[in-house]
């Protein structure tokens, strides 16, 4: 098992450089650079500018100085905020991000479960009816629209909660509802329909003839096993979730990483989106690592070896 | 196919019966077949779309700028003085395609890498997963946009864009299933009486775990209608006038305060559509499991 | 059964909440009456250096905390502020031959620490600004002092090298109140550049001593009404009274400038009483002029930025004269306007209203006429419109510029019966293809950074400029503009000025379309409020010294 960590963590750093590579060939292949603008700036400015952010040298060069960068902490200095360093950017966004990201998702999970294995549990009865409902009308509205209409009742009509910002926790309320509505839909989704298959399988029903216990075989049959598909859905939704809220940290006026990412596609702020892909790609590989491993502890079948 | 081949165990349950079965059970469901229905009739009315509305889903009357409904307008109009239920059809084109064309990709991406994944496991599994580990590395929207940038205009790019992105989820999903119902005492006894590595596969590992993906595709049809509004967000989705519902919904966005129409219309069409792609998709799996077949 | 009722639950969850939506928009909640002003900057500034910014929402955060040697007063007319009067040939402040200004400060003026402003720190302020390692965007705005571009340009140079140069440029203190500058050749506009913020003073001691974070508040010293006491990034920043400003007290014992970047969130926030001041999302503008409570909150006017349709007059059939000035009379302006909420003038011509060089005459031969247009493309040749080469419009994707486009589409395929193609593209990708002059038809707006045609006409028109993305080039143009730079005598500049323009109507190599409005919400209580057509991105942002807030 320790082995296994060490080597996924050492794939880990392969893939994120593979990760920065690519993202920053790409970056430099999209049209449009961070000096075009629909002014245009004097040839003389633009050669200057290329020349203060090192962007005049050979693309190789470029990278390799990024790299040596990253070694040192330095992700360089952000065009689109141009006295601050990337990494200092990153750093403030990251806790305001990873708070929004780690609520909704812990809603998001508490919630999905809860309802698709009530659901499963209580086939075609009025909880089933209720959980099928809320996951289809909250996968089925996108993020955006479900924001404002959430800003709409219970800021402008209700006044209970402001409309955006950060710092107190009536700030945190919608943005996390906004964000891990969609999550908790298709976790409740597929918890559904896979305690519904689990508890068709021969085992369950050997455990409930031998008499077990209705609620052991609920912990360890049932939940146990239909948690699998879960926990693989959960990385990748815990990762989608962070990287979702882009859109949920623009309308609340969040100033977290997500907001900071869109800015920085649009301005060609390459030292913030390689900071910020990096920052992803970081936080979607941890993810994927806890859930692979999750595998081994919930299901004692899989073996790693 | 290879399936029908090895007849020292397939002979027992004739290859047909698979589907043969689950297409008897889904016609049963009476939900599955109303949400199958209602996509059919959908992309028929989207298809003869001309034949439904007598306006031009591009044609701007300027005396009729952003209408509420009314007898004329079934849906009102839109801020260019267009008929909002033409372009709801029209639309349904644009969506219909991106929804099923996208997951057509995913599917014969993410299905395969997955199952050979997860059914070889050692290297072969690492390096795979590696791979996808580093496609999954990216933030779905800036590799979008950026292959988008790379591969130029146009629709079959947007398709191309999205599903090469969104694959990674899915072949993620299969593998996870196919780890977990390769130890089951029924593979085994598949191996032990002799079923090689791709009969294993598609006869047992894959129809096992098609409850899940197929869950799982039904909530990535309108997953991409919404990445394709996205899109039009940034300004590189679908080219105007041609209406897409995405495109509608962004657009009708920006005037929610003055014209809830605008955005109710074609939100409540992704709603439906969605929803009827989840009863089919409840229905099919409950059709394909293979242990309802006893 | 079970599908039915789902269907009919999401229907009445949705209509209450669209129910909530219409409803929403007759709320109003009363003021405060505490002196606090809380207006929407949209966004983070990129830069709040004055030498380095160039964005509308820097310069509107600039604004608070700085002040120059000369300033605007509301119609756009130059005003003295540190300086004791503006510099003319009369009052000696210009050398007759129009090369060397000399400005007088005042004695009272102040940084926010008590420190007297002196001219020293005008000089260096002026130099940085041409500091070739800091790469300011404006900077080429000042190449006209003596040595300027020649500093600037020295980005290869070693450091001795950079530091002579620098000694080498125009620009002079002679004593503590006087300030000399040299240019080149005379330049008529250059009490204008002189009254924009990358020349406001800095103080060197504050820069050196804090490096890149000097713009962060306690550092940010200025000598200007407000004081940054307070910057979340991308969330707020709070600005408090200058305790020791030199000049008239501000009013408002606080403004709060808010980072909300989506126009619904804005809208919502100012429902809510978050905000007093907002703008509405493009297309709303109508329906908030029929909604009784928010009708008497609406201000308007007008803003010193036009926008057109641009043609690369190097691609056929744009090379055709003819075929240009077709297409300009087969659009109509006016629609356009009220498909935009009735928010905008139509515009005939470039320059517009509001300052020197507009000309309400011009341009009317290329006004929306049908007929016109059809006898231009039969001169042109072009009788049979199938026989054009395919036309390809290409903008940046932006919810407005989309509406636009699809209209401009409809108007070529209603009344002459073109089919274009419409090719949205990402902002900056846009903008490289067009400076790349790849495009073959584009929308494009111009914004003033000064009030004089002098902004507006060479640098868009002339032959090879920088900004001249229709590749227009007309020696008679050229000739007119190279006069009219130098021409100190106003009357004469201000006439050659108005005959290139007409040249460049003439010409066709742009169709304008419509001067920007400004359509904004303010709270009543929110009262002395001063606009005018350069304002940053927050409305009345030269004068908030003068707001105050009633009871």
């Amino acid at each position: 098992m320790t082995r296994y960590v060490i080597r996924r963590i050492l794939w880990l750093l392969l893939v994120l450089l593979v990760v920065s590579f690519i993202t920053f060939s790409l970056m430099h292949l999209v049209p449009g650079g961070p000096w075009d603008r629909e002014k245009q700036l004097a040839p003389q400015v633009v050669e200057a500018l290329n020349r203060k952010y090192g962007l005049d040298k050979p693309f190789f060069v470029q990278y390799g100085n990024f790299l040596i960068g990253l070694l040192h902490g330095d992700l360089g200095i952000s065009y689109s905020f141009q006295n601050r360093s990337v990494t200092q950017i990153l750093m403030q966004g990251l806790p305001i991000t990873a708070t929004l990201g780690i609520t909704a998702f812990i809603a998001a999970i508490l919630i999905g479960i809860s309802l698709g294995m009530a659901a499963a549990l209580k086939q075609n009865s009025w909880i089933d009816y209720v959980s099928v409902m809320f996951s289809t009308i909250f996968a089925s509205i996108p993020g955006f629209v479900l924001a404002i209409l959430l800003m709409v009742v219970f800021s402008v009509l209700l006044h209970w909660l402001p409309t955006g910002g950060w710092g107190s926790v009536s700030q945190i309320i919608m943005p996390a509802f906004a964000l891990g509505a969609l999550p908790a839909a298709f976790i409740a989704r597929i918890t559904r329909a896979s305690t519904l298959e689990v508890m068709r399988q021969d085992y369950v029903r050997t455990a409930r003839s031998k008499g077990l216990l209705e609620r052991v075989v609920l912990i360890r049959h049932i939940l146990r096993n239909s948690l699998i598909p879960v926990v693989t859905i959960a990385g990748p939704e815990f990762a989608n979730l962070v990287t979702g809220s882009v859109i949920v940290e623009t309308i609340f006026s969040i100033p977290g990483i997500g907001r900071l990412f869109v800015q920085g596609i649009f301005a060609r702020d390459y030292g913030l989106i390689m900071g910020s892909v990096l920052f992803y790609a970081f936080v979607i590989a941890i993810a994927n690592m806890v859930v692979d491993i999750l595998y081994g502890v919930i299901d004692p079948r899989i073996v790693y070896n | 196919m290879a399936i029908v081949a090895n007849t020292t165990i397939g002979s027992e349950r004739p290859h047909h019966t698979l589907w043969g079965d689950a297409w008897i059970r889904l016609r049963r469901n009476k939900l599955a077949m109303a949400g199958g229905i209602f996509i059919i009739v959908l992309a028929l009315a989207a298809i003869f779309a001309p034949l439904i509305t007598p306006y031009d889903f591009a044609h701007q009357d300027y005396s009729a700028l952003l209408q509420n409904p009314s007898a004329k307008h079934w849906l009102g109009t839109d801020g260019l003085g267009r008929d909002v239920f033409a372009r709801l059809l029209y639309g349904a084109r644009t969506s219909l395609a991106v929804g099923i064309f996208t997951q057509l990709i995913v599917i014969g991406i993410g299905i395969p890498i997955g199952a050979i994944a997860g059914y070889a496991g050692g290297r072969v599994d690492n390096v795979l997963m590696r791979f996808v580990d580093v496609m999954y590395g990216f933030p779905d929207l800036l590799l979008v946009i950026l292959l988008k940038a790379v591969l130029g205009g146009g629709i079959y790019q947007l398709f191309l864009a999205i599903g090469l992105v969104a694959w990674v989820n899915i072949s993620r999903l299969v593998r996870g299933q196919i780890l977990s119902i390769k130890s089951r005492d029924f593979i085994s006894a598949a191996k032990v009486m002799g079923g090689t590595g791709r009969y294993i596969t598609w006869r047992h590992l894959l129809p096992n775990s098609l409850g899940p993906i197929i869950v799982s595709i039904t909530f990535n049809i309108p997953r991409a209608i919404f990445t394709e509004a996205a899109l039009s967000y940034i300004g590189i989705g679908v080219r105007p006038p041609t209406p897409s519902w995405g495109a509608m919904i962004h657009d009708g966005y920006d005037v929610i305060f003055a014209s809830w129409y605008q955005v109710f219309f074609p939100a409540l069409a992704v709603a439906l559509l969605m929803i009827a792609f989840t009863f089919l998709g409840d229905g099919l799996r409950d059709a394909l499991d293979p242990k309802m077949r006893r | 059964m079970r599908r039915k009722s789902i269907i009919l639950s999401l229907l009445a969850i949705l209509m209450t909440a669209s129910l909530v939506l219409t409803s929403a928009c007759t709320q109003g909640t009363k003021g405060t009456g505490e002196q606090i002003l809380r207006v929407n900057l949209a966004g983070e500034p990129a830069q709040i250096d004055p030498n380095q910014a160039s964005w509308a929402a820097e310069k509107s955060v600039i604004t608070q905390v700085f002040v120059g040697l000369l300033g605007f007063n509301q119609d756009l007319s130059l005003r003295a502020d540190v300086a004791t009067v503006i510099p003319t040939i009369a009052n000696e402040g210009i050398s007759a031959d129009g090369l060397t200004y000399t400005f007088t400060l005042r004695t009272n003026v102040t940084w926010s620490d008590d420190k007297k402003v002196t001219a020293s720190d005008f000089v260096y302020s002026i130099k940085r600004e041409l500091n070739p390692d800091l790469a300011c965007a404006y900077a080429s705005f000042y190449f006209d002092i003596v040595g300027a571009e020649a500093y600037f340009s020295a980005t290869d140079k070693t450091d001795a090298e950079k530091t002579a140069l620098e000694n080498a440029v125009g620009v002079s203190a002679p004593d503590d109140e006087t300030l000399q500058i040299k240019l080149n050749d005379p330049l008529p506009t250059f009490l204008d550049l002189m009254a924009l913020w990358p020349v406001y003073p800095l103080r060197e001691d504050i820069i050196t001593q804090y490096g890149d974070s000097w713009t962060d508040p306690p550092n940010y010293i200025g000598d200007g009404p407000y004081l940054l006491t307070e910057w979340v990034h991308l969330d707020h920043m709070t600005f408090k009274p200058n305790p020791n400003y030199w000049g008239t007290k501000p009013n408002l014992a606080e403004i709060d400038f808010k980072m909300i970047a989506d126009a619904n969130a804005a809208l919502a926030a100012y429902y809510n009483g978050e905000l007093d001041i907002s703008g509405v999302p493009v297309g709303t503008e109508k329906a908030t002029m029929t909604n009784a409570v928010l009708s008497p909150e609406i201000l308007r006017y007008n803003d010193l930025t036009t926008f057109a349709f641009q043609f690369n007059v190097t691609k056929p059939p744009f090379d055709n004269k003819l075929v240009r000035q077709a297409l300009s009379c087969a659009v109509d302006r006016q629609t356009l306007i009220d498909i935009r909420g009735g928010v905008g003038k139509v515009a005939l011509s470039w320059i517009p209203p509001g300052m020197p060089g507009y000309d309400a005459t011009l341009g009317a031969e290329y006004a929306f006429n049908v007929t016109k247009a059809k006898e231009l493309l039969d001169q042109a040749g072009y009788s049979d419109v199938s026989q054009l080469p395919e036309i390809k419009f290409s903008y940046s994707d932006t919810a407005g510029n989309r509406t636009i486009a699809q209209f401009l589409q409809a108007q070529m395929q209603q009344n002459l019966g073109i089919n274009i193609t419409l090719d949205p593209q990402e902002s900056k990708s846009f903008q490289q293809y067009i400076n790349a002059g790849k495009h073959m038809w584009a929308w494009f707006g111009w914004g003033a950074d000064y009030p004089d045609p002098d902004n507006w006409l060479p640098q868009l028109f002339g032959t090879g400029a920088g900004n001249n993305h229709t590749l227009y080039s007309n020696p008679t143009f050229d000739a007119l503009a190279a006069v009219a730079l130098k021409e100190l005598d106003n009357t004469t500049r201000l006439q050659d000025w108005a005959d290139a323009q007409k040249l460049v109507m003439d010409d066709a190599p742009i169709v304008t379309m419509f001067y920007r409005e400004r359509f904004l919400l303010v709270k009543p209580w929110v009262k002395g409020l001063k606009t005018t057509g350069m304002d940053g991105q927050v409305a009345g942002d030269m004068f908030y010294n003068e707001v105050y807030i009633a009871k």
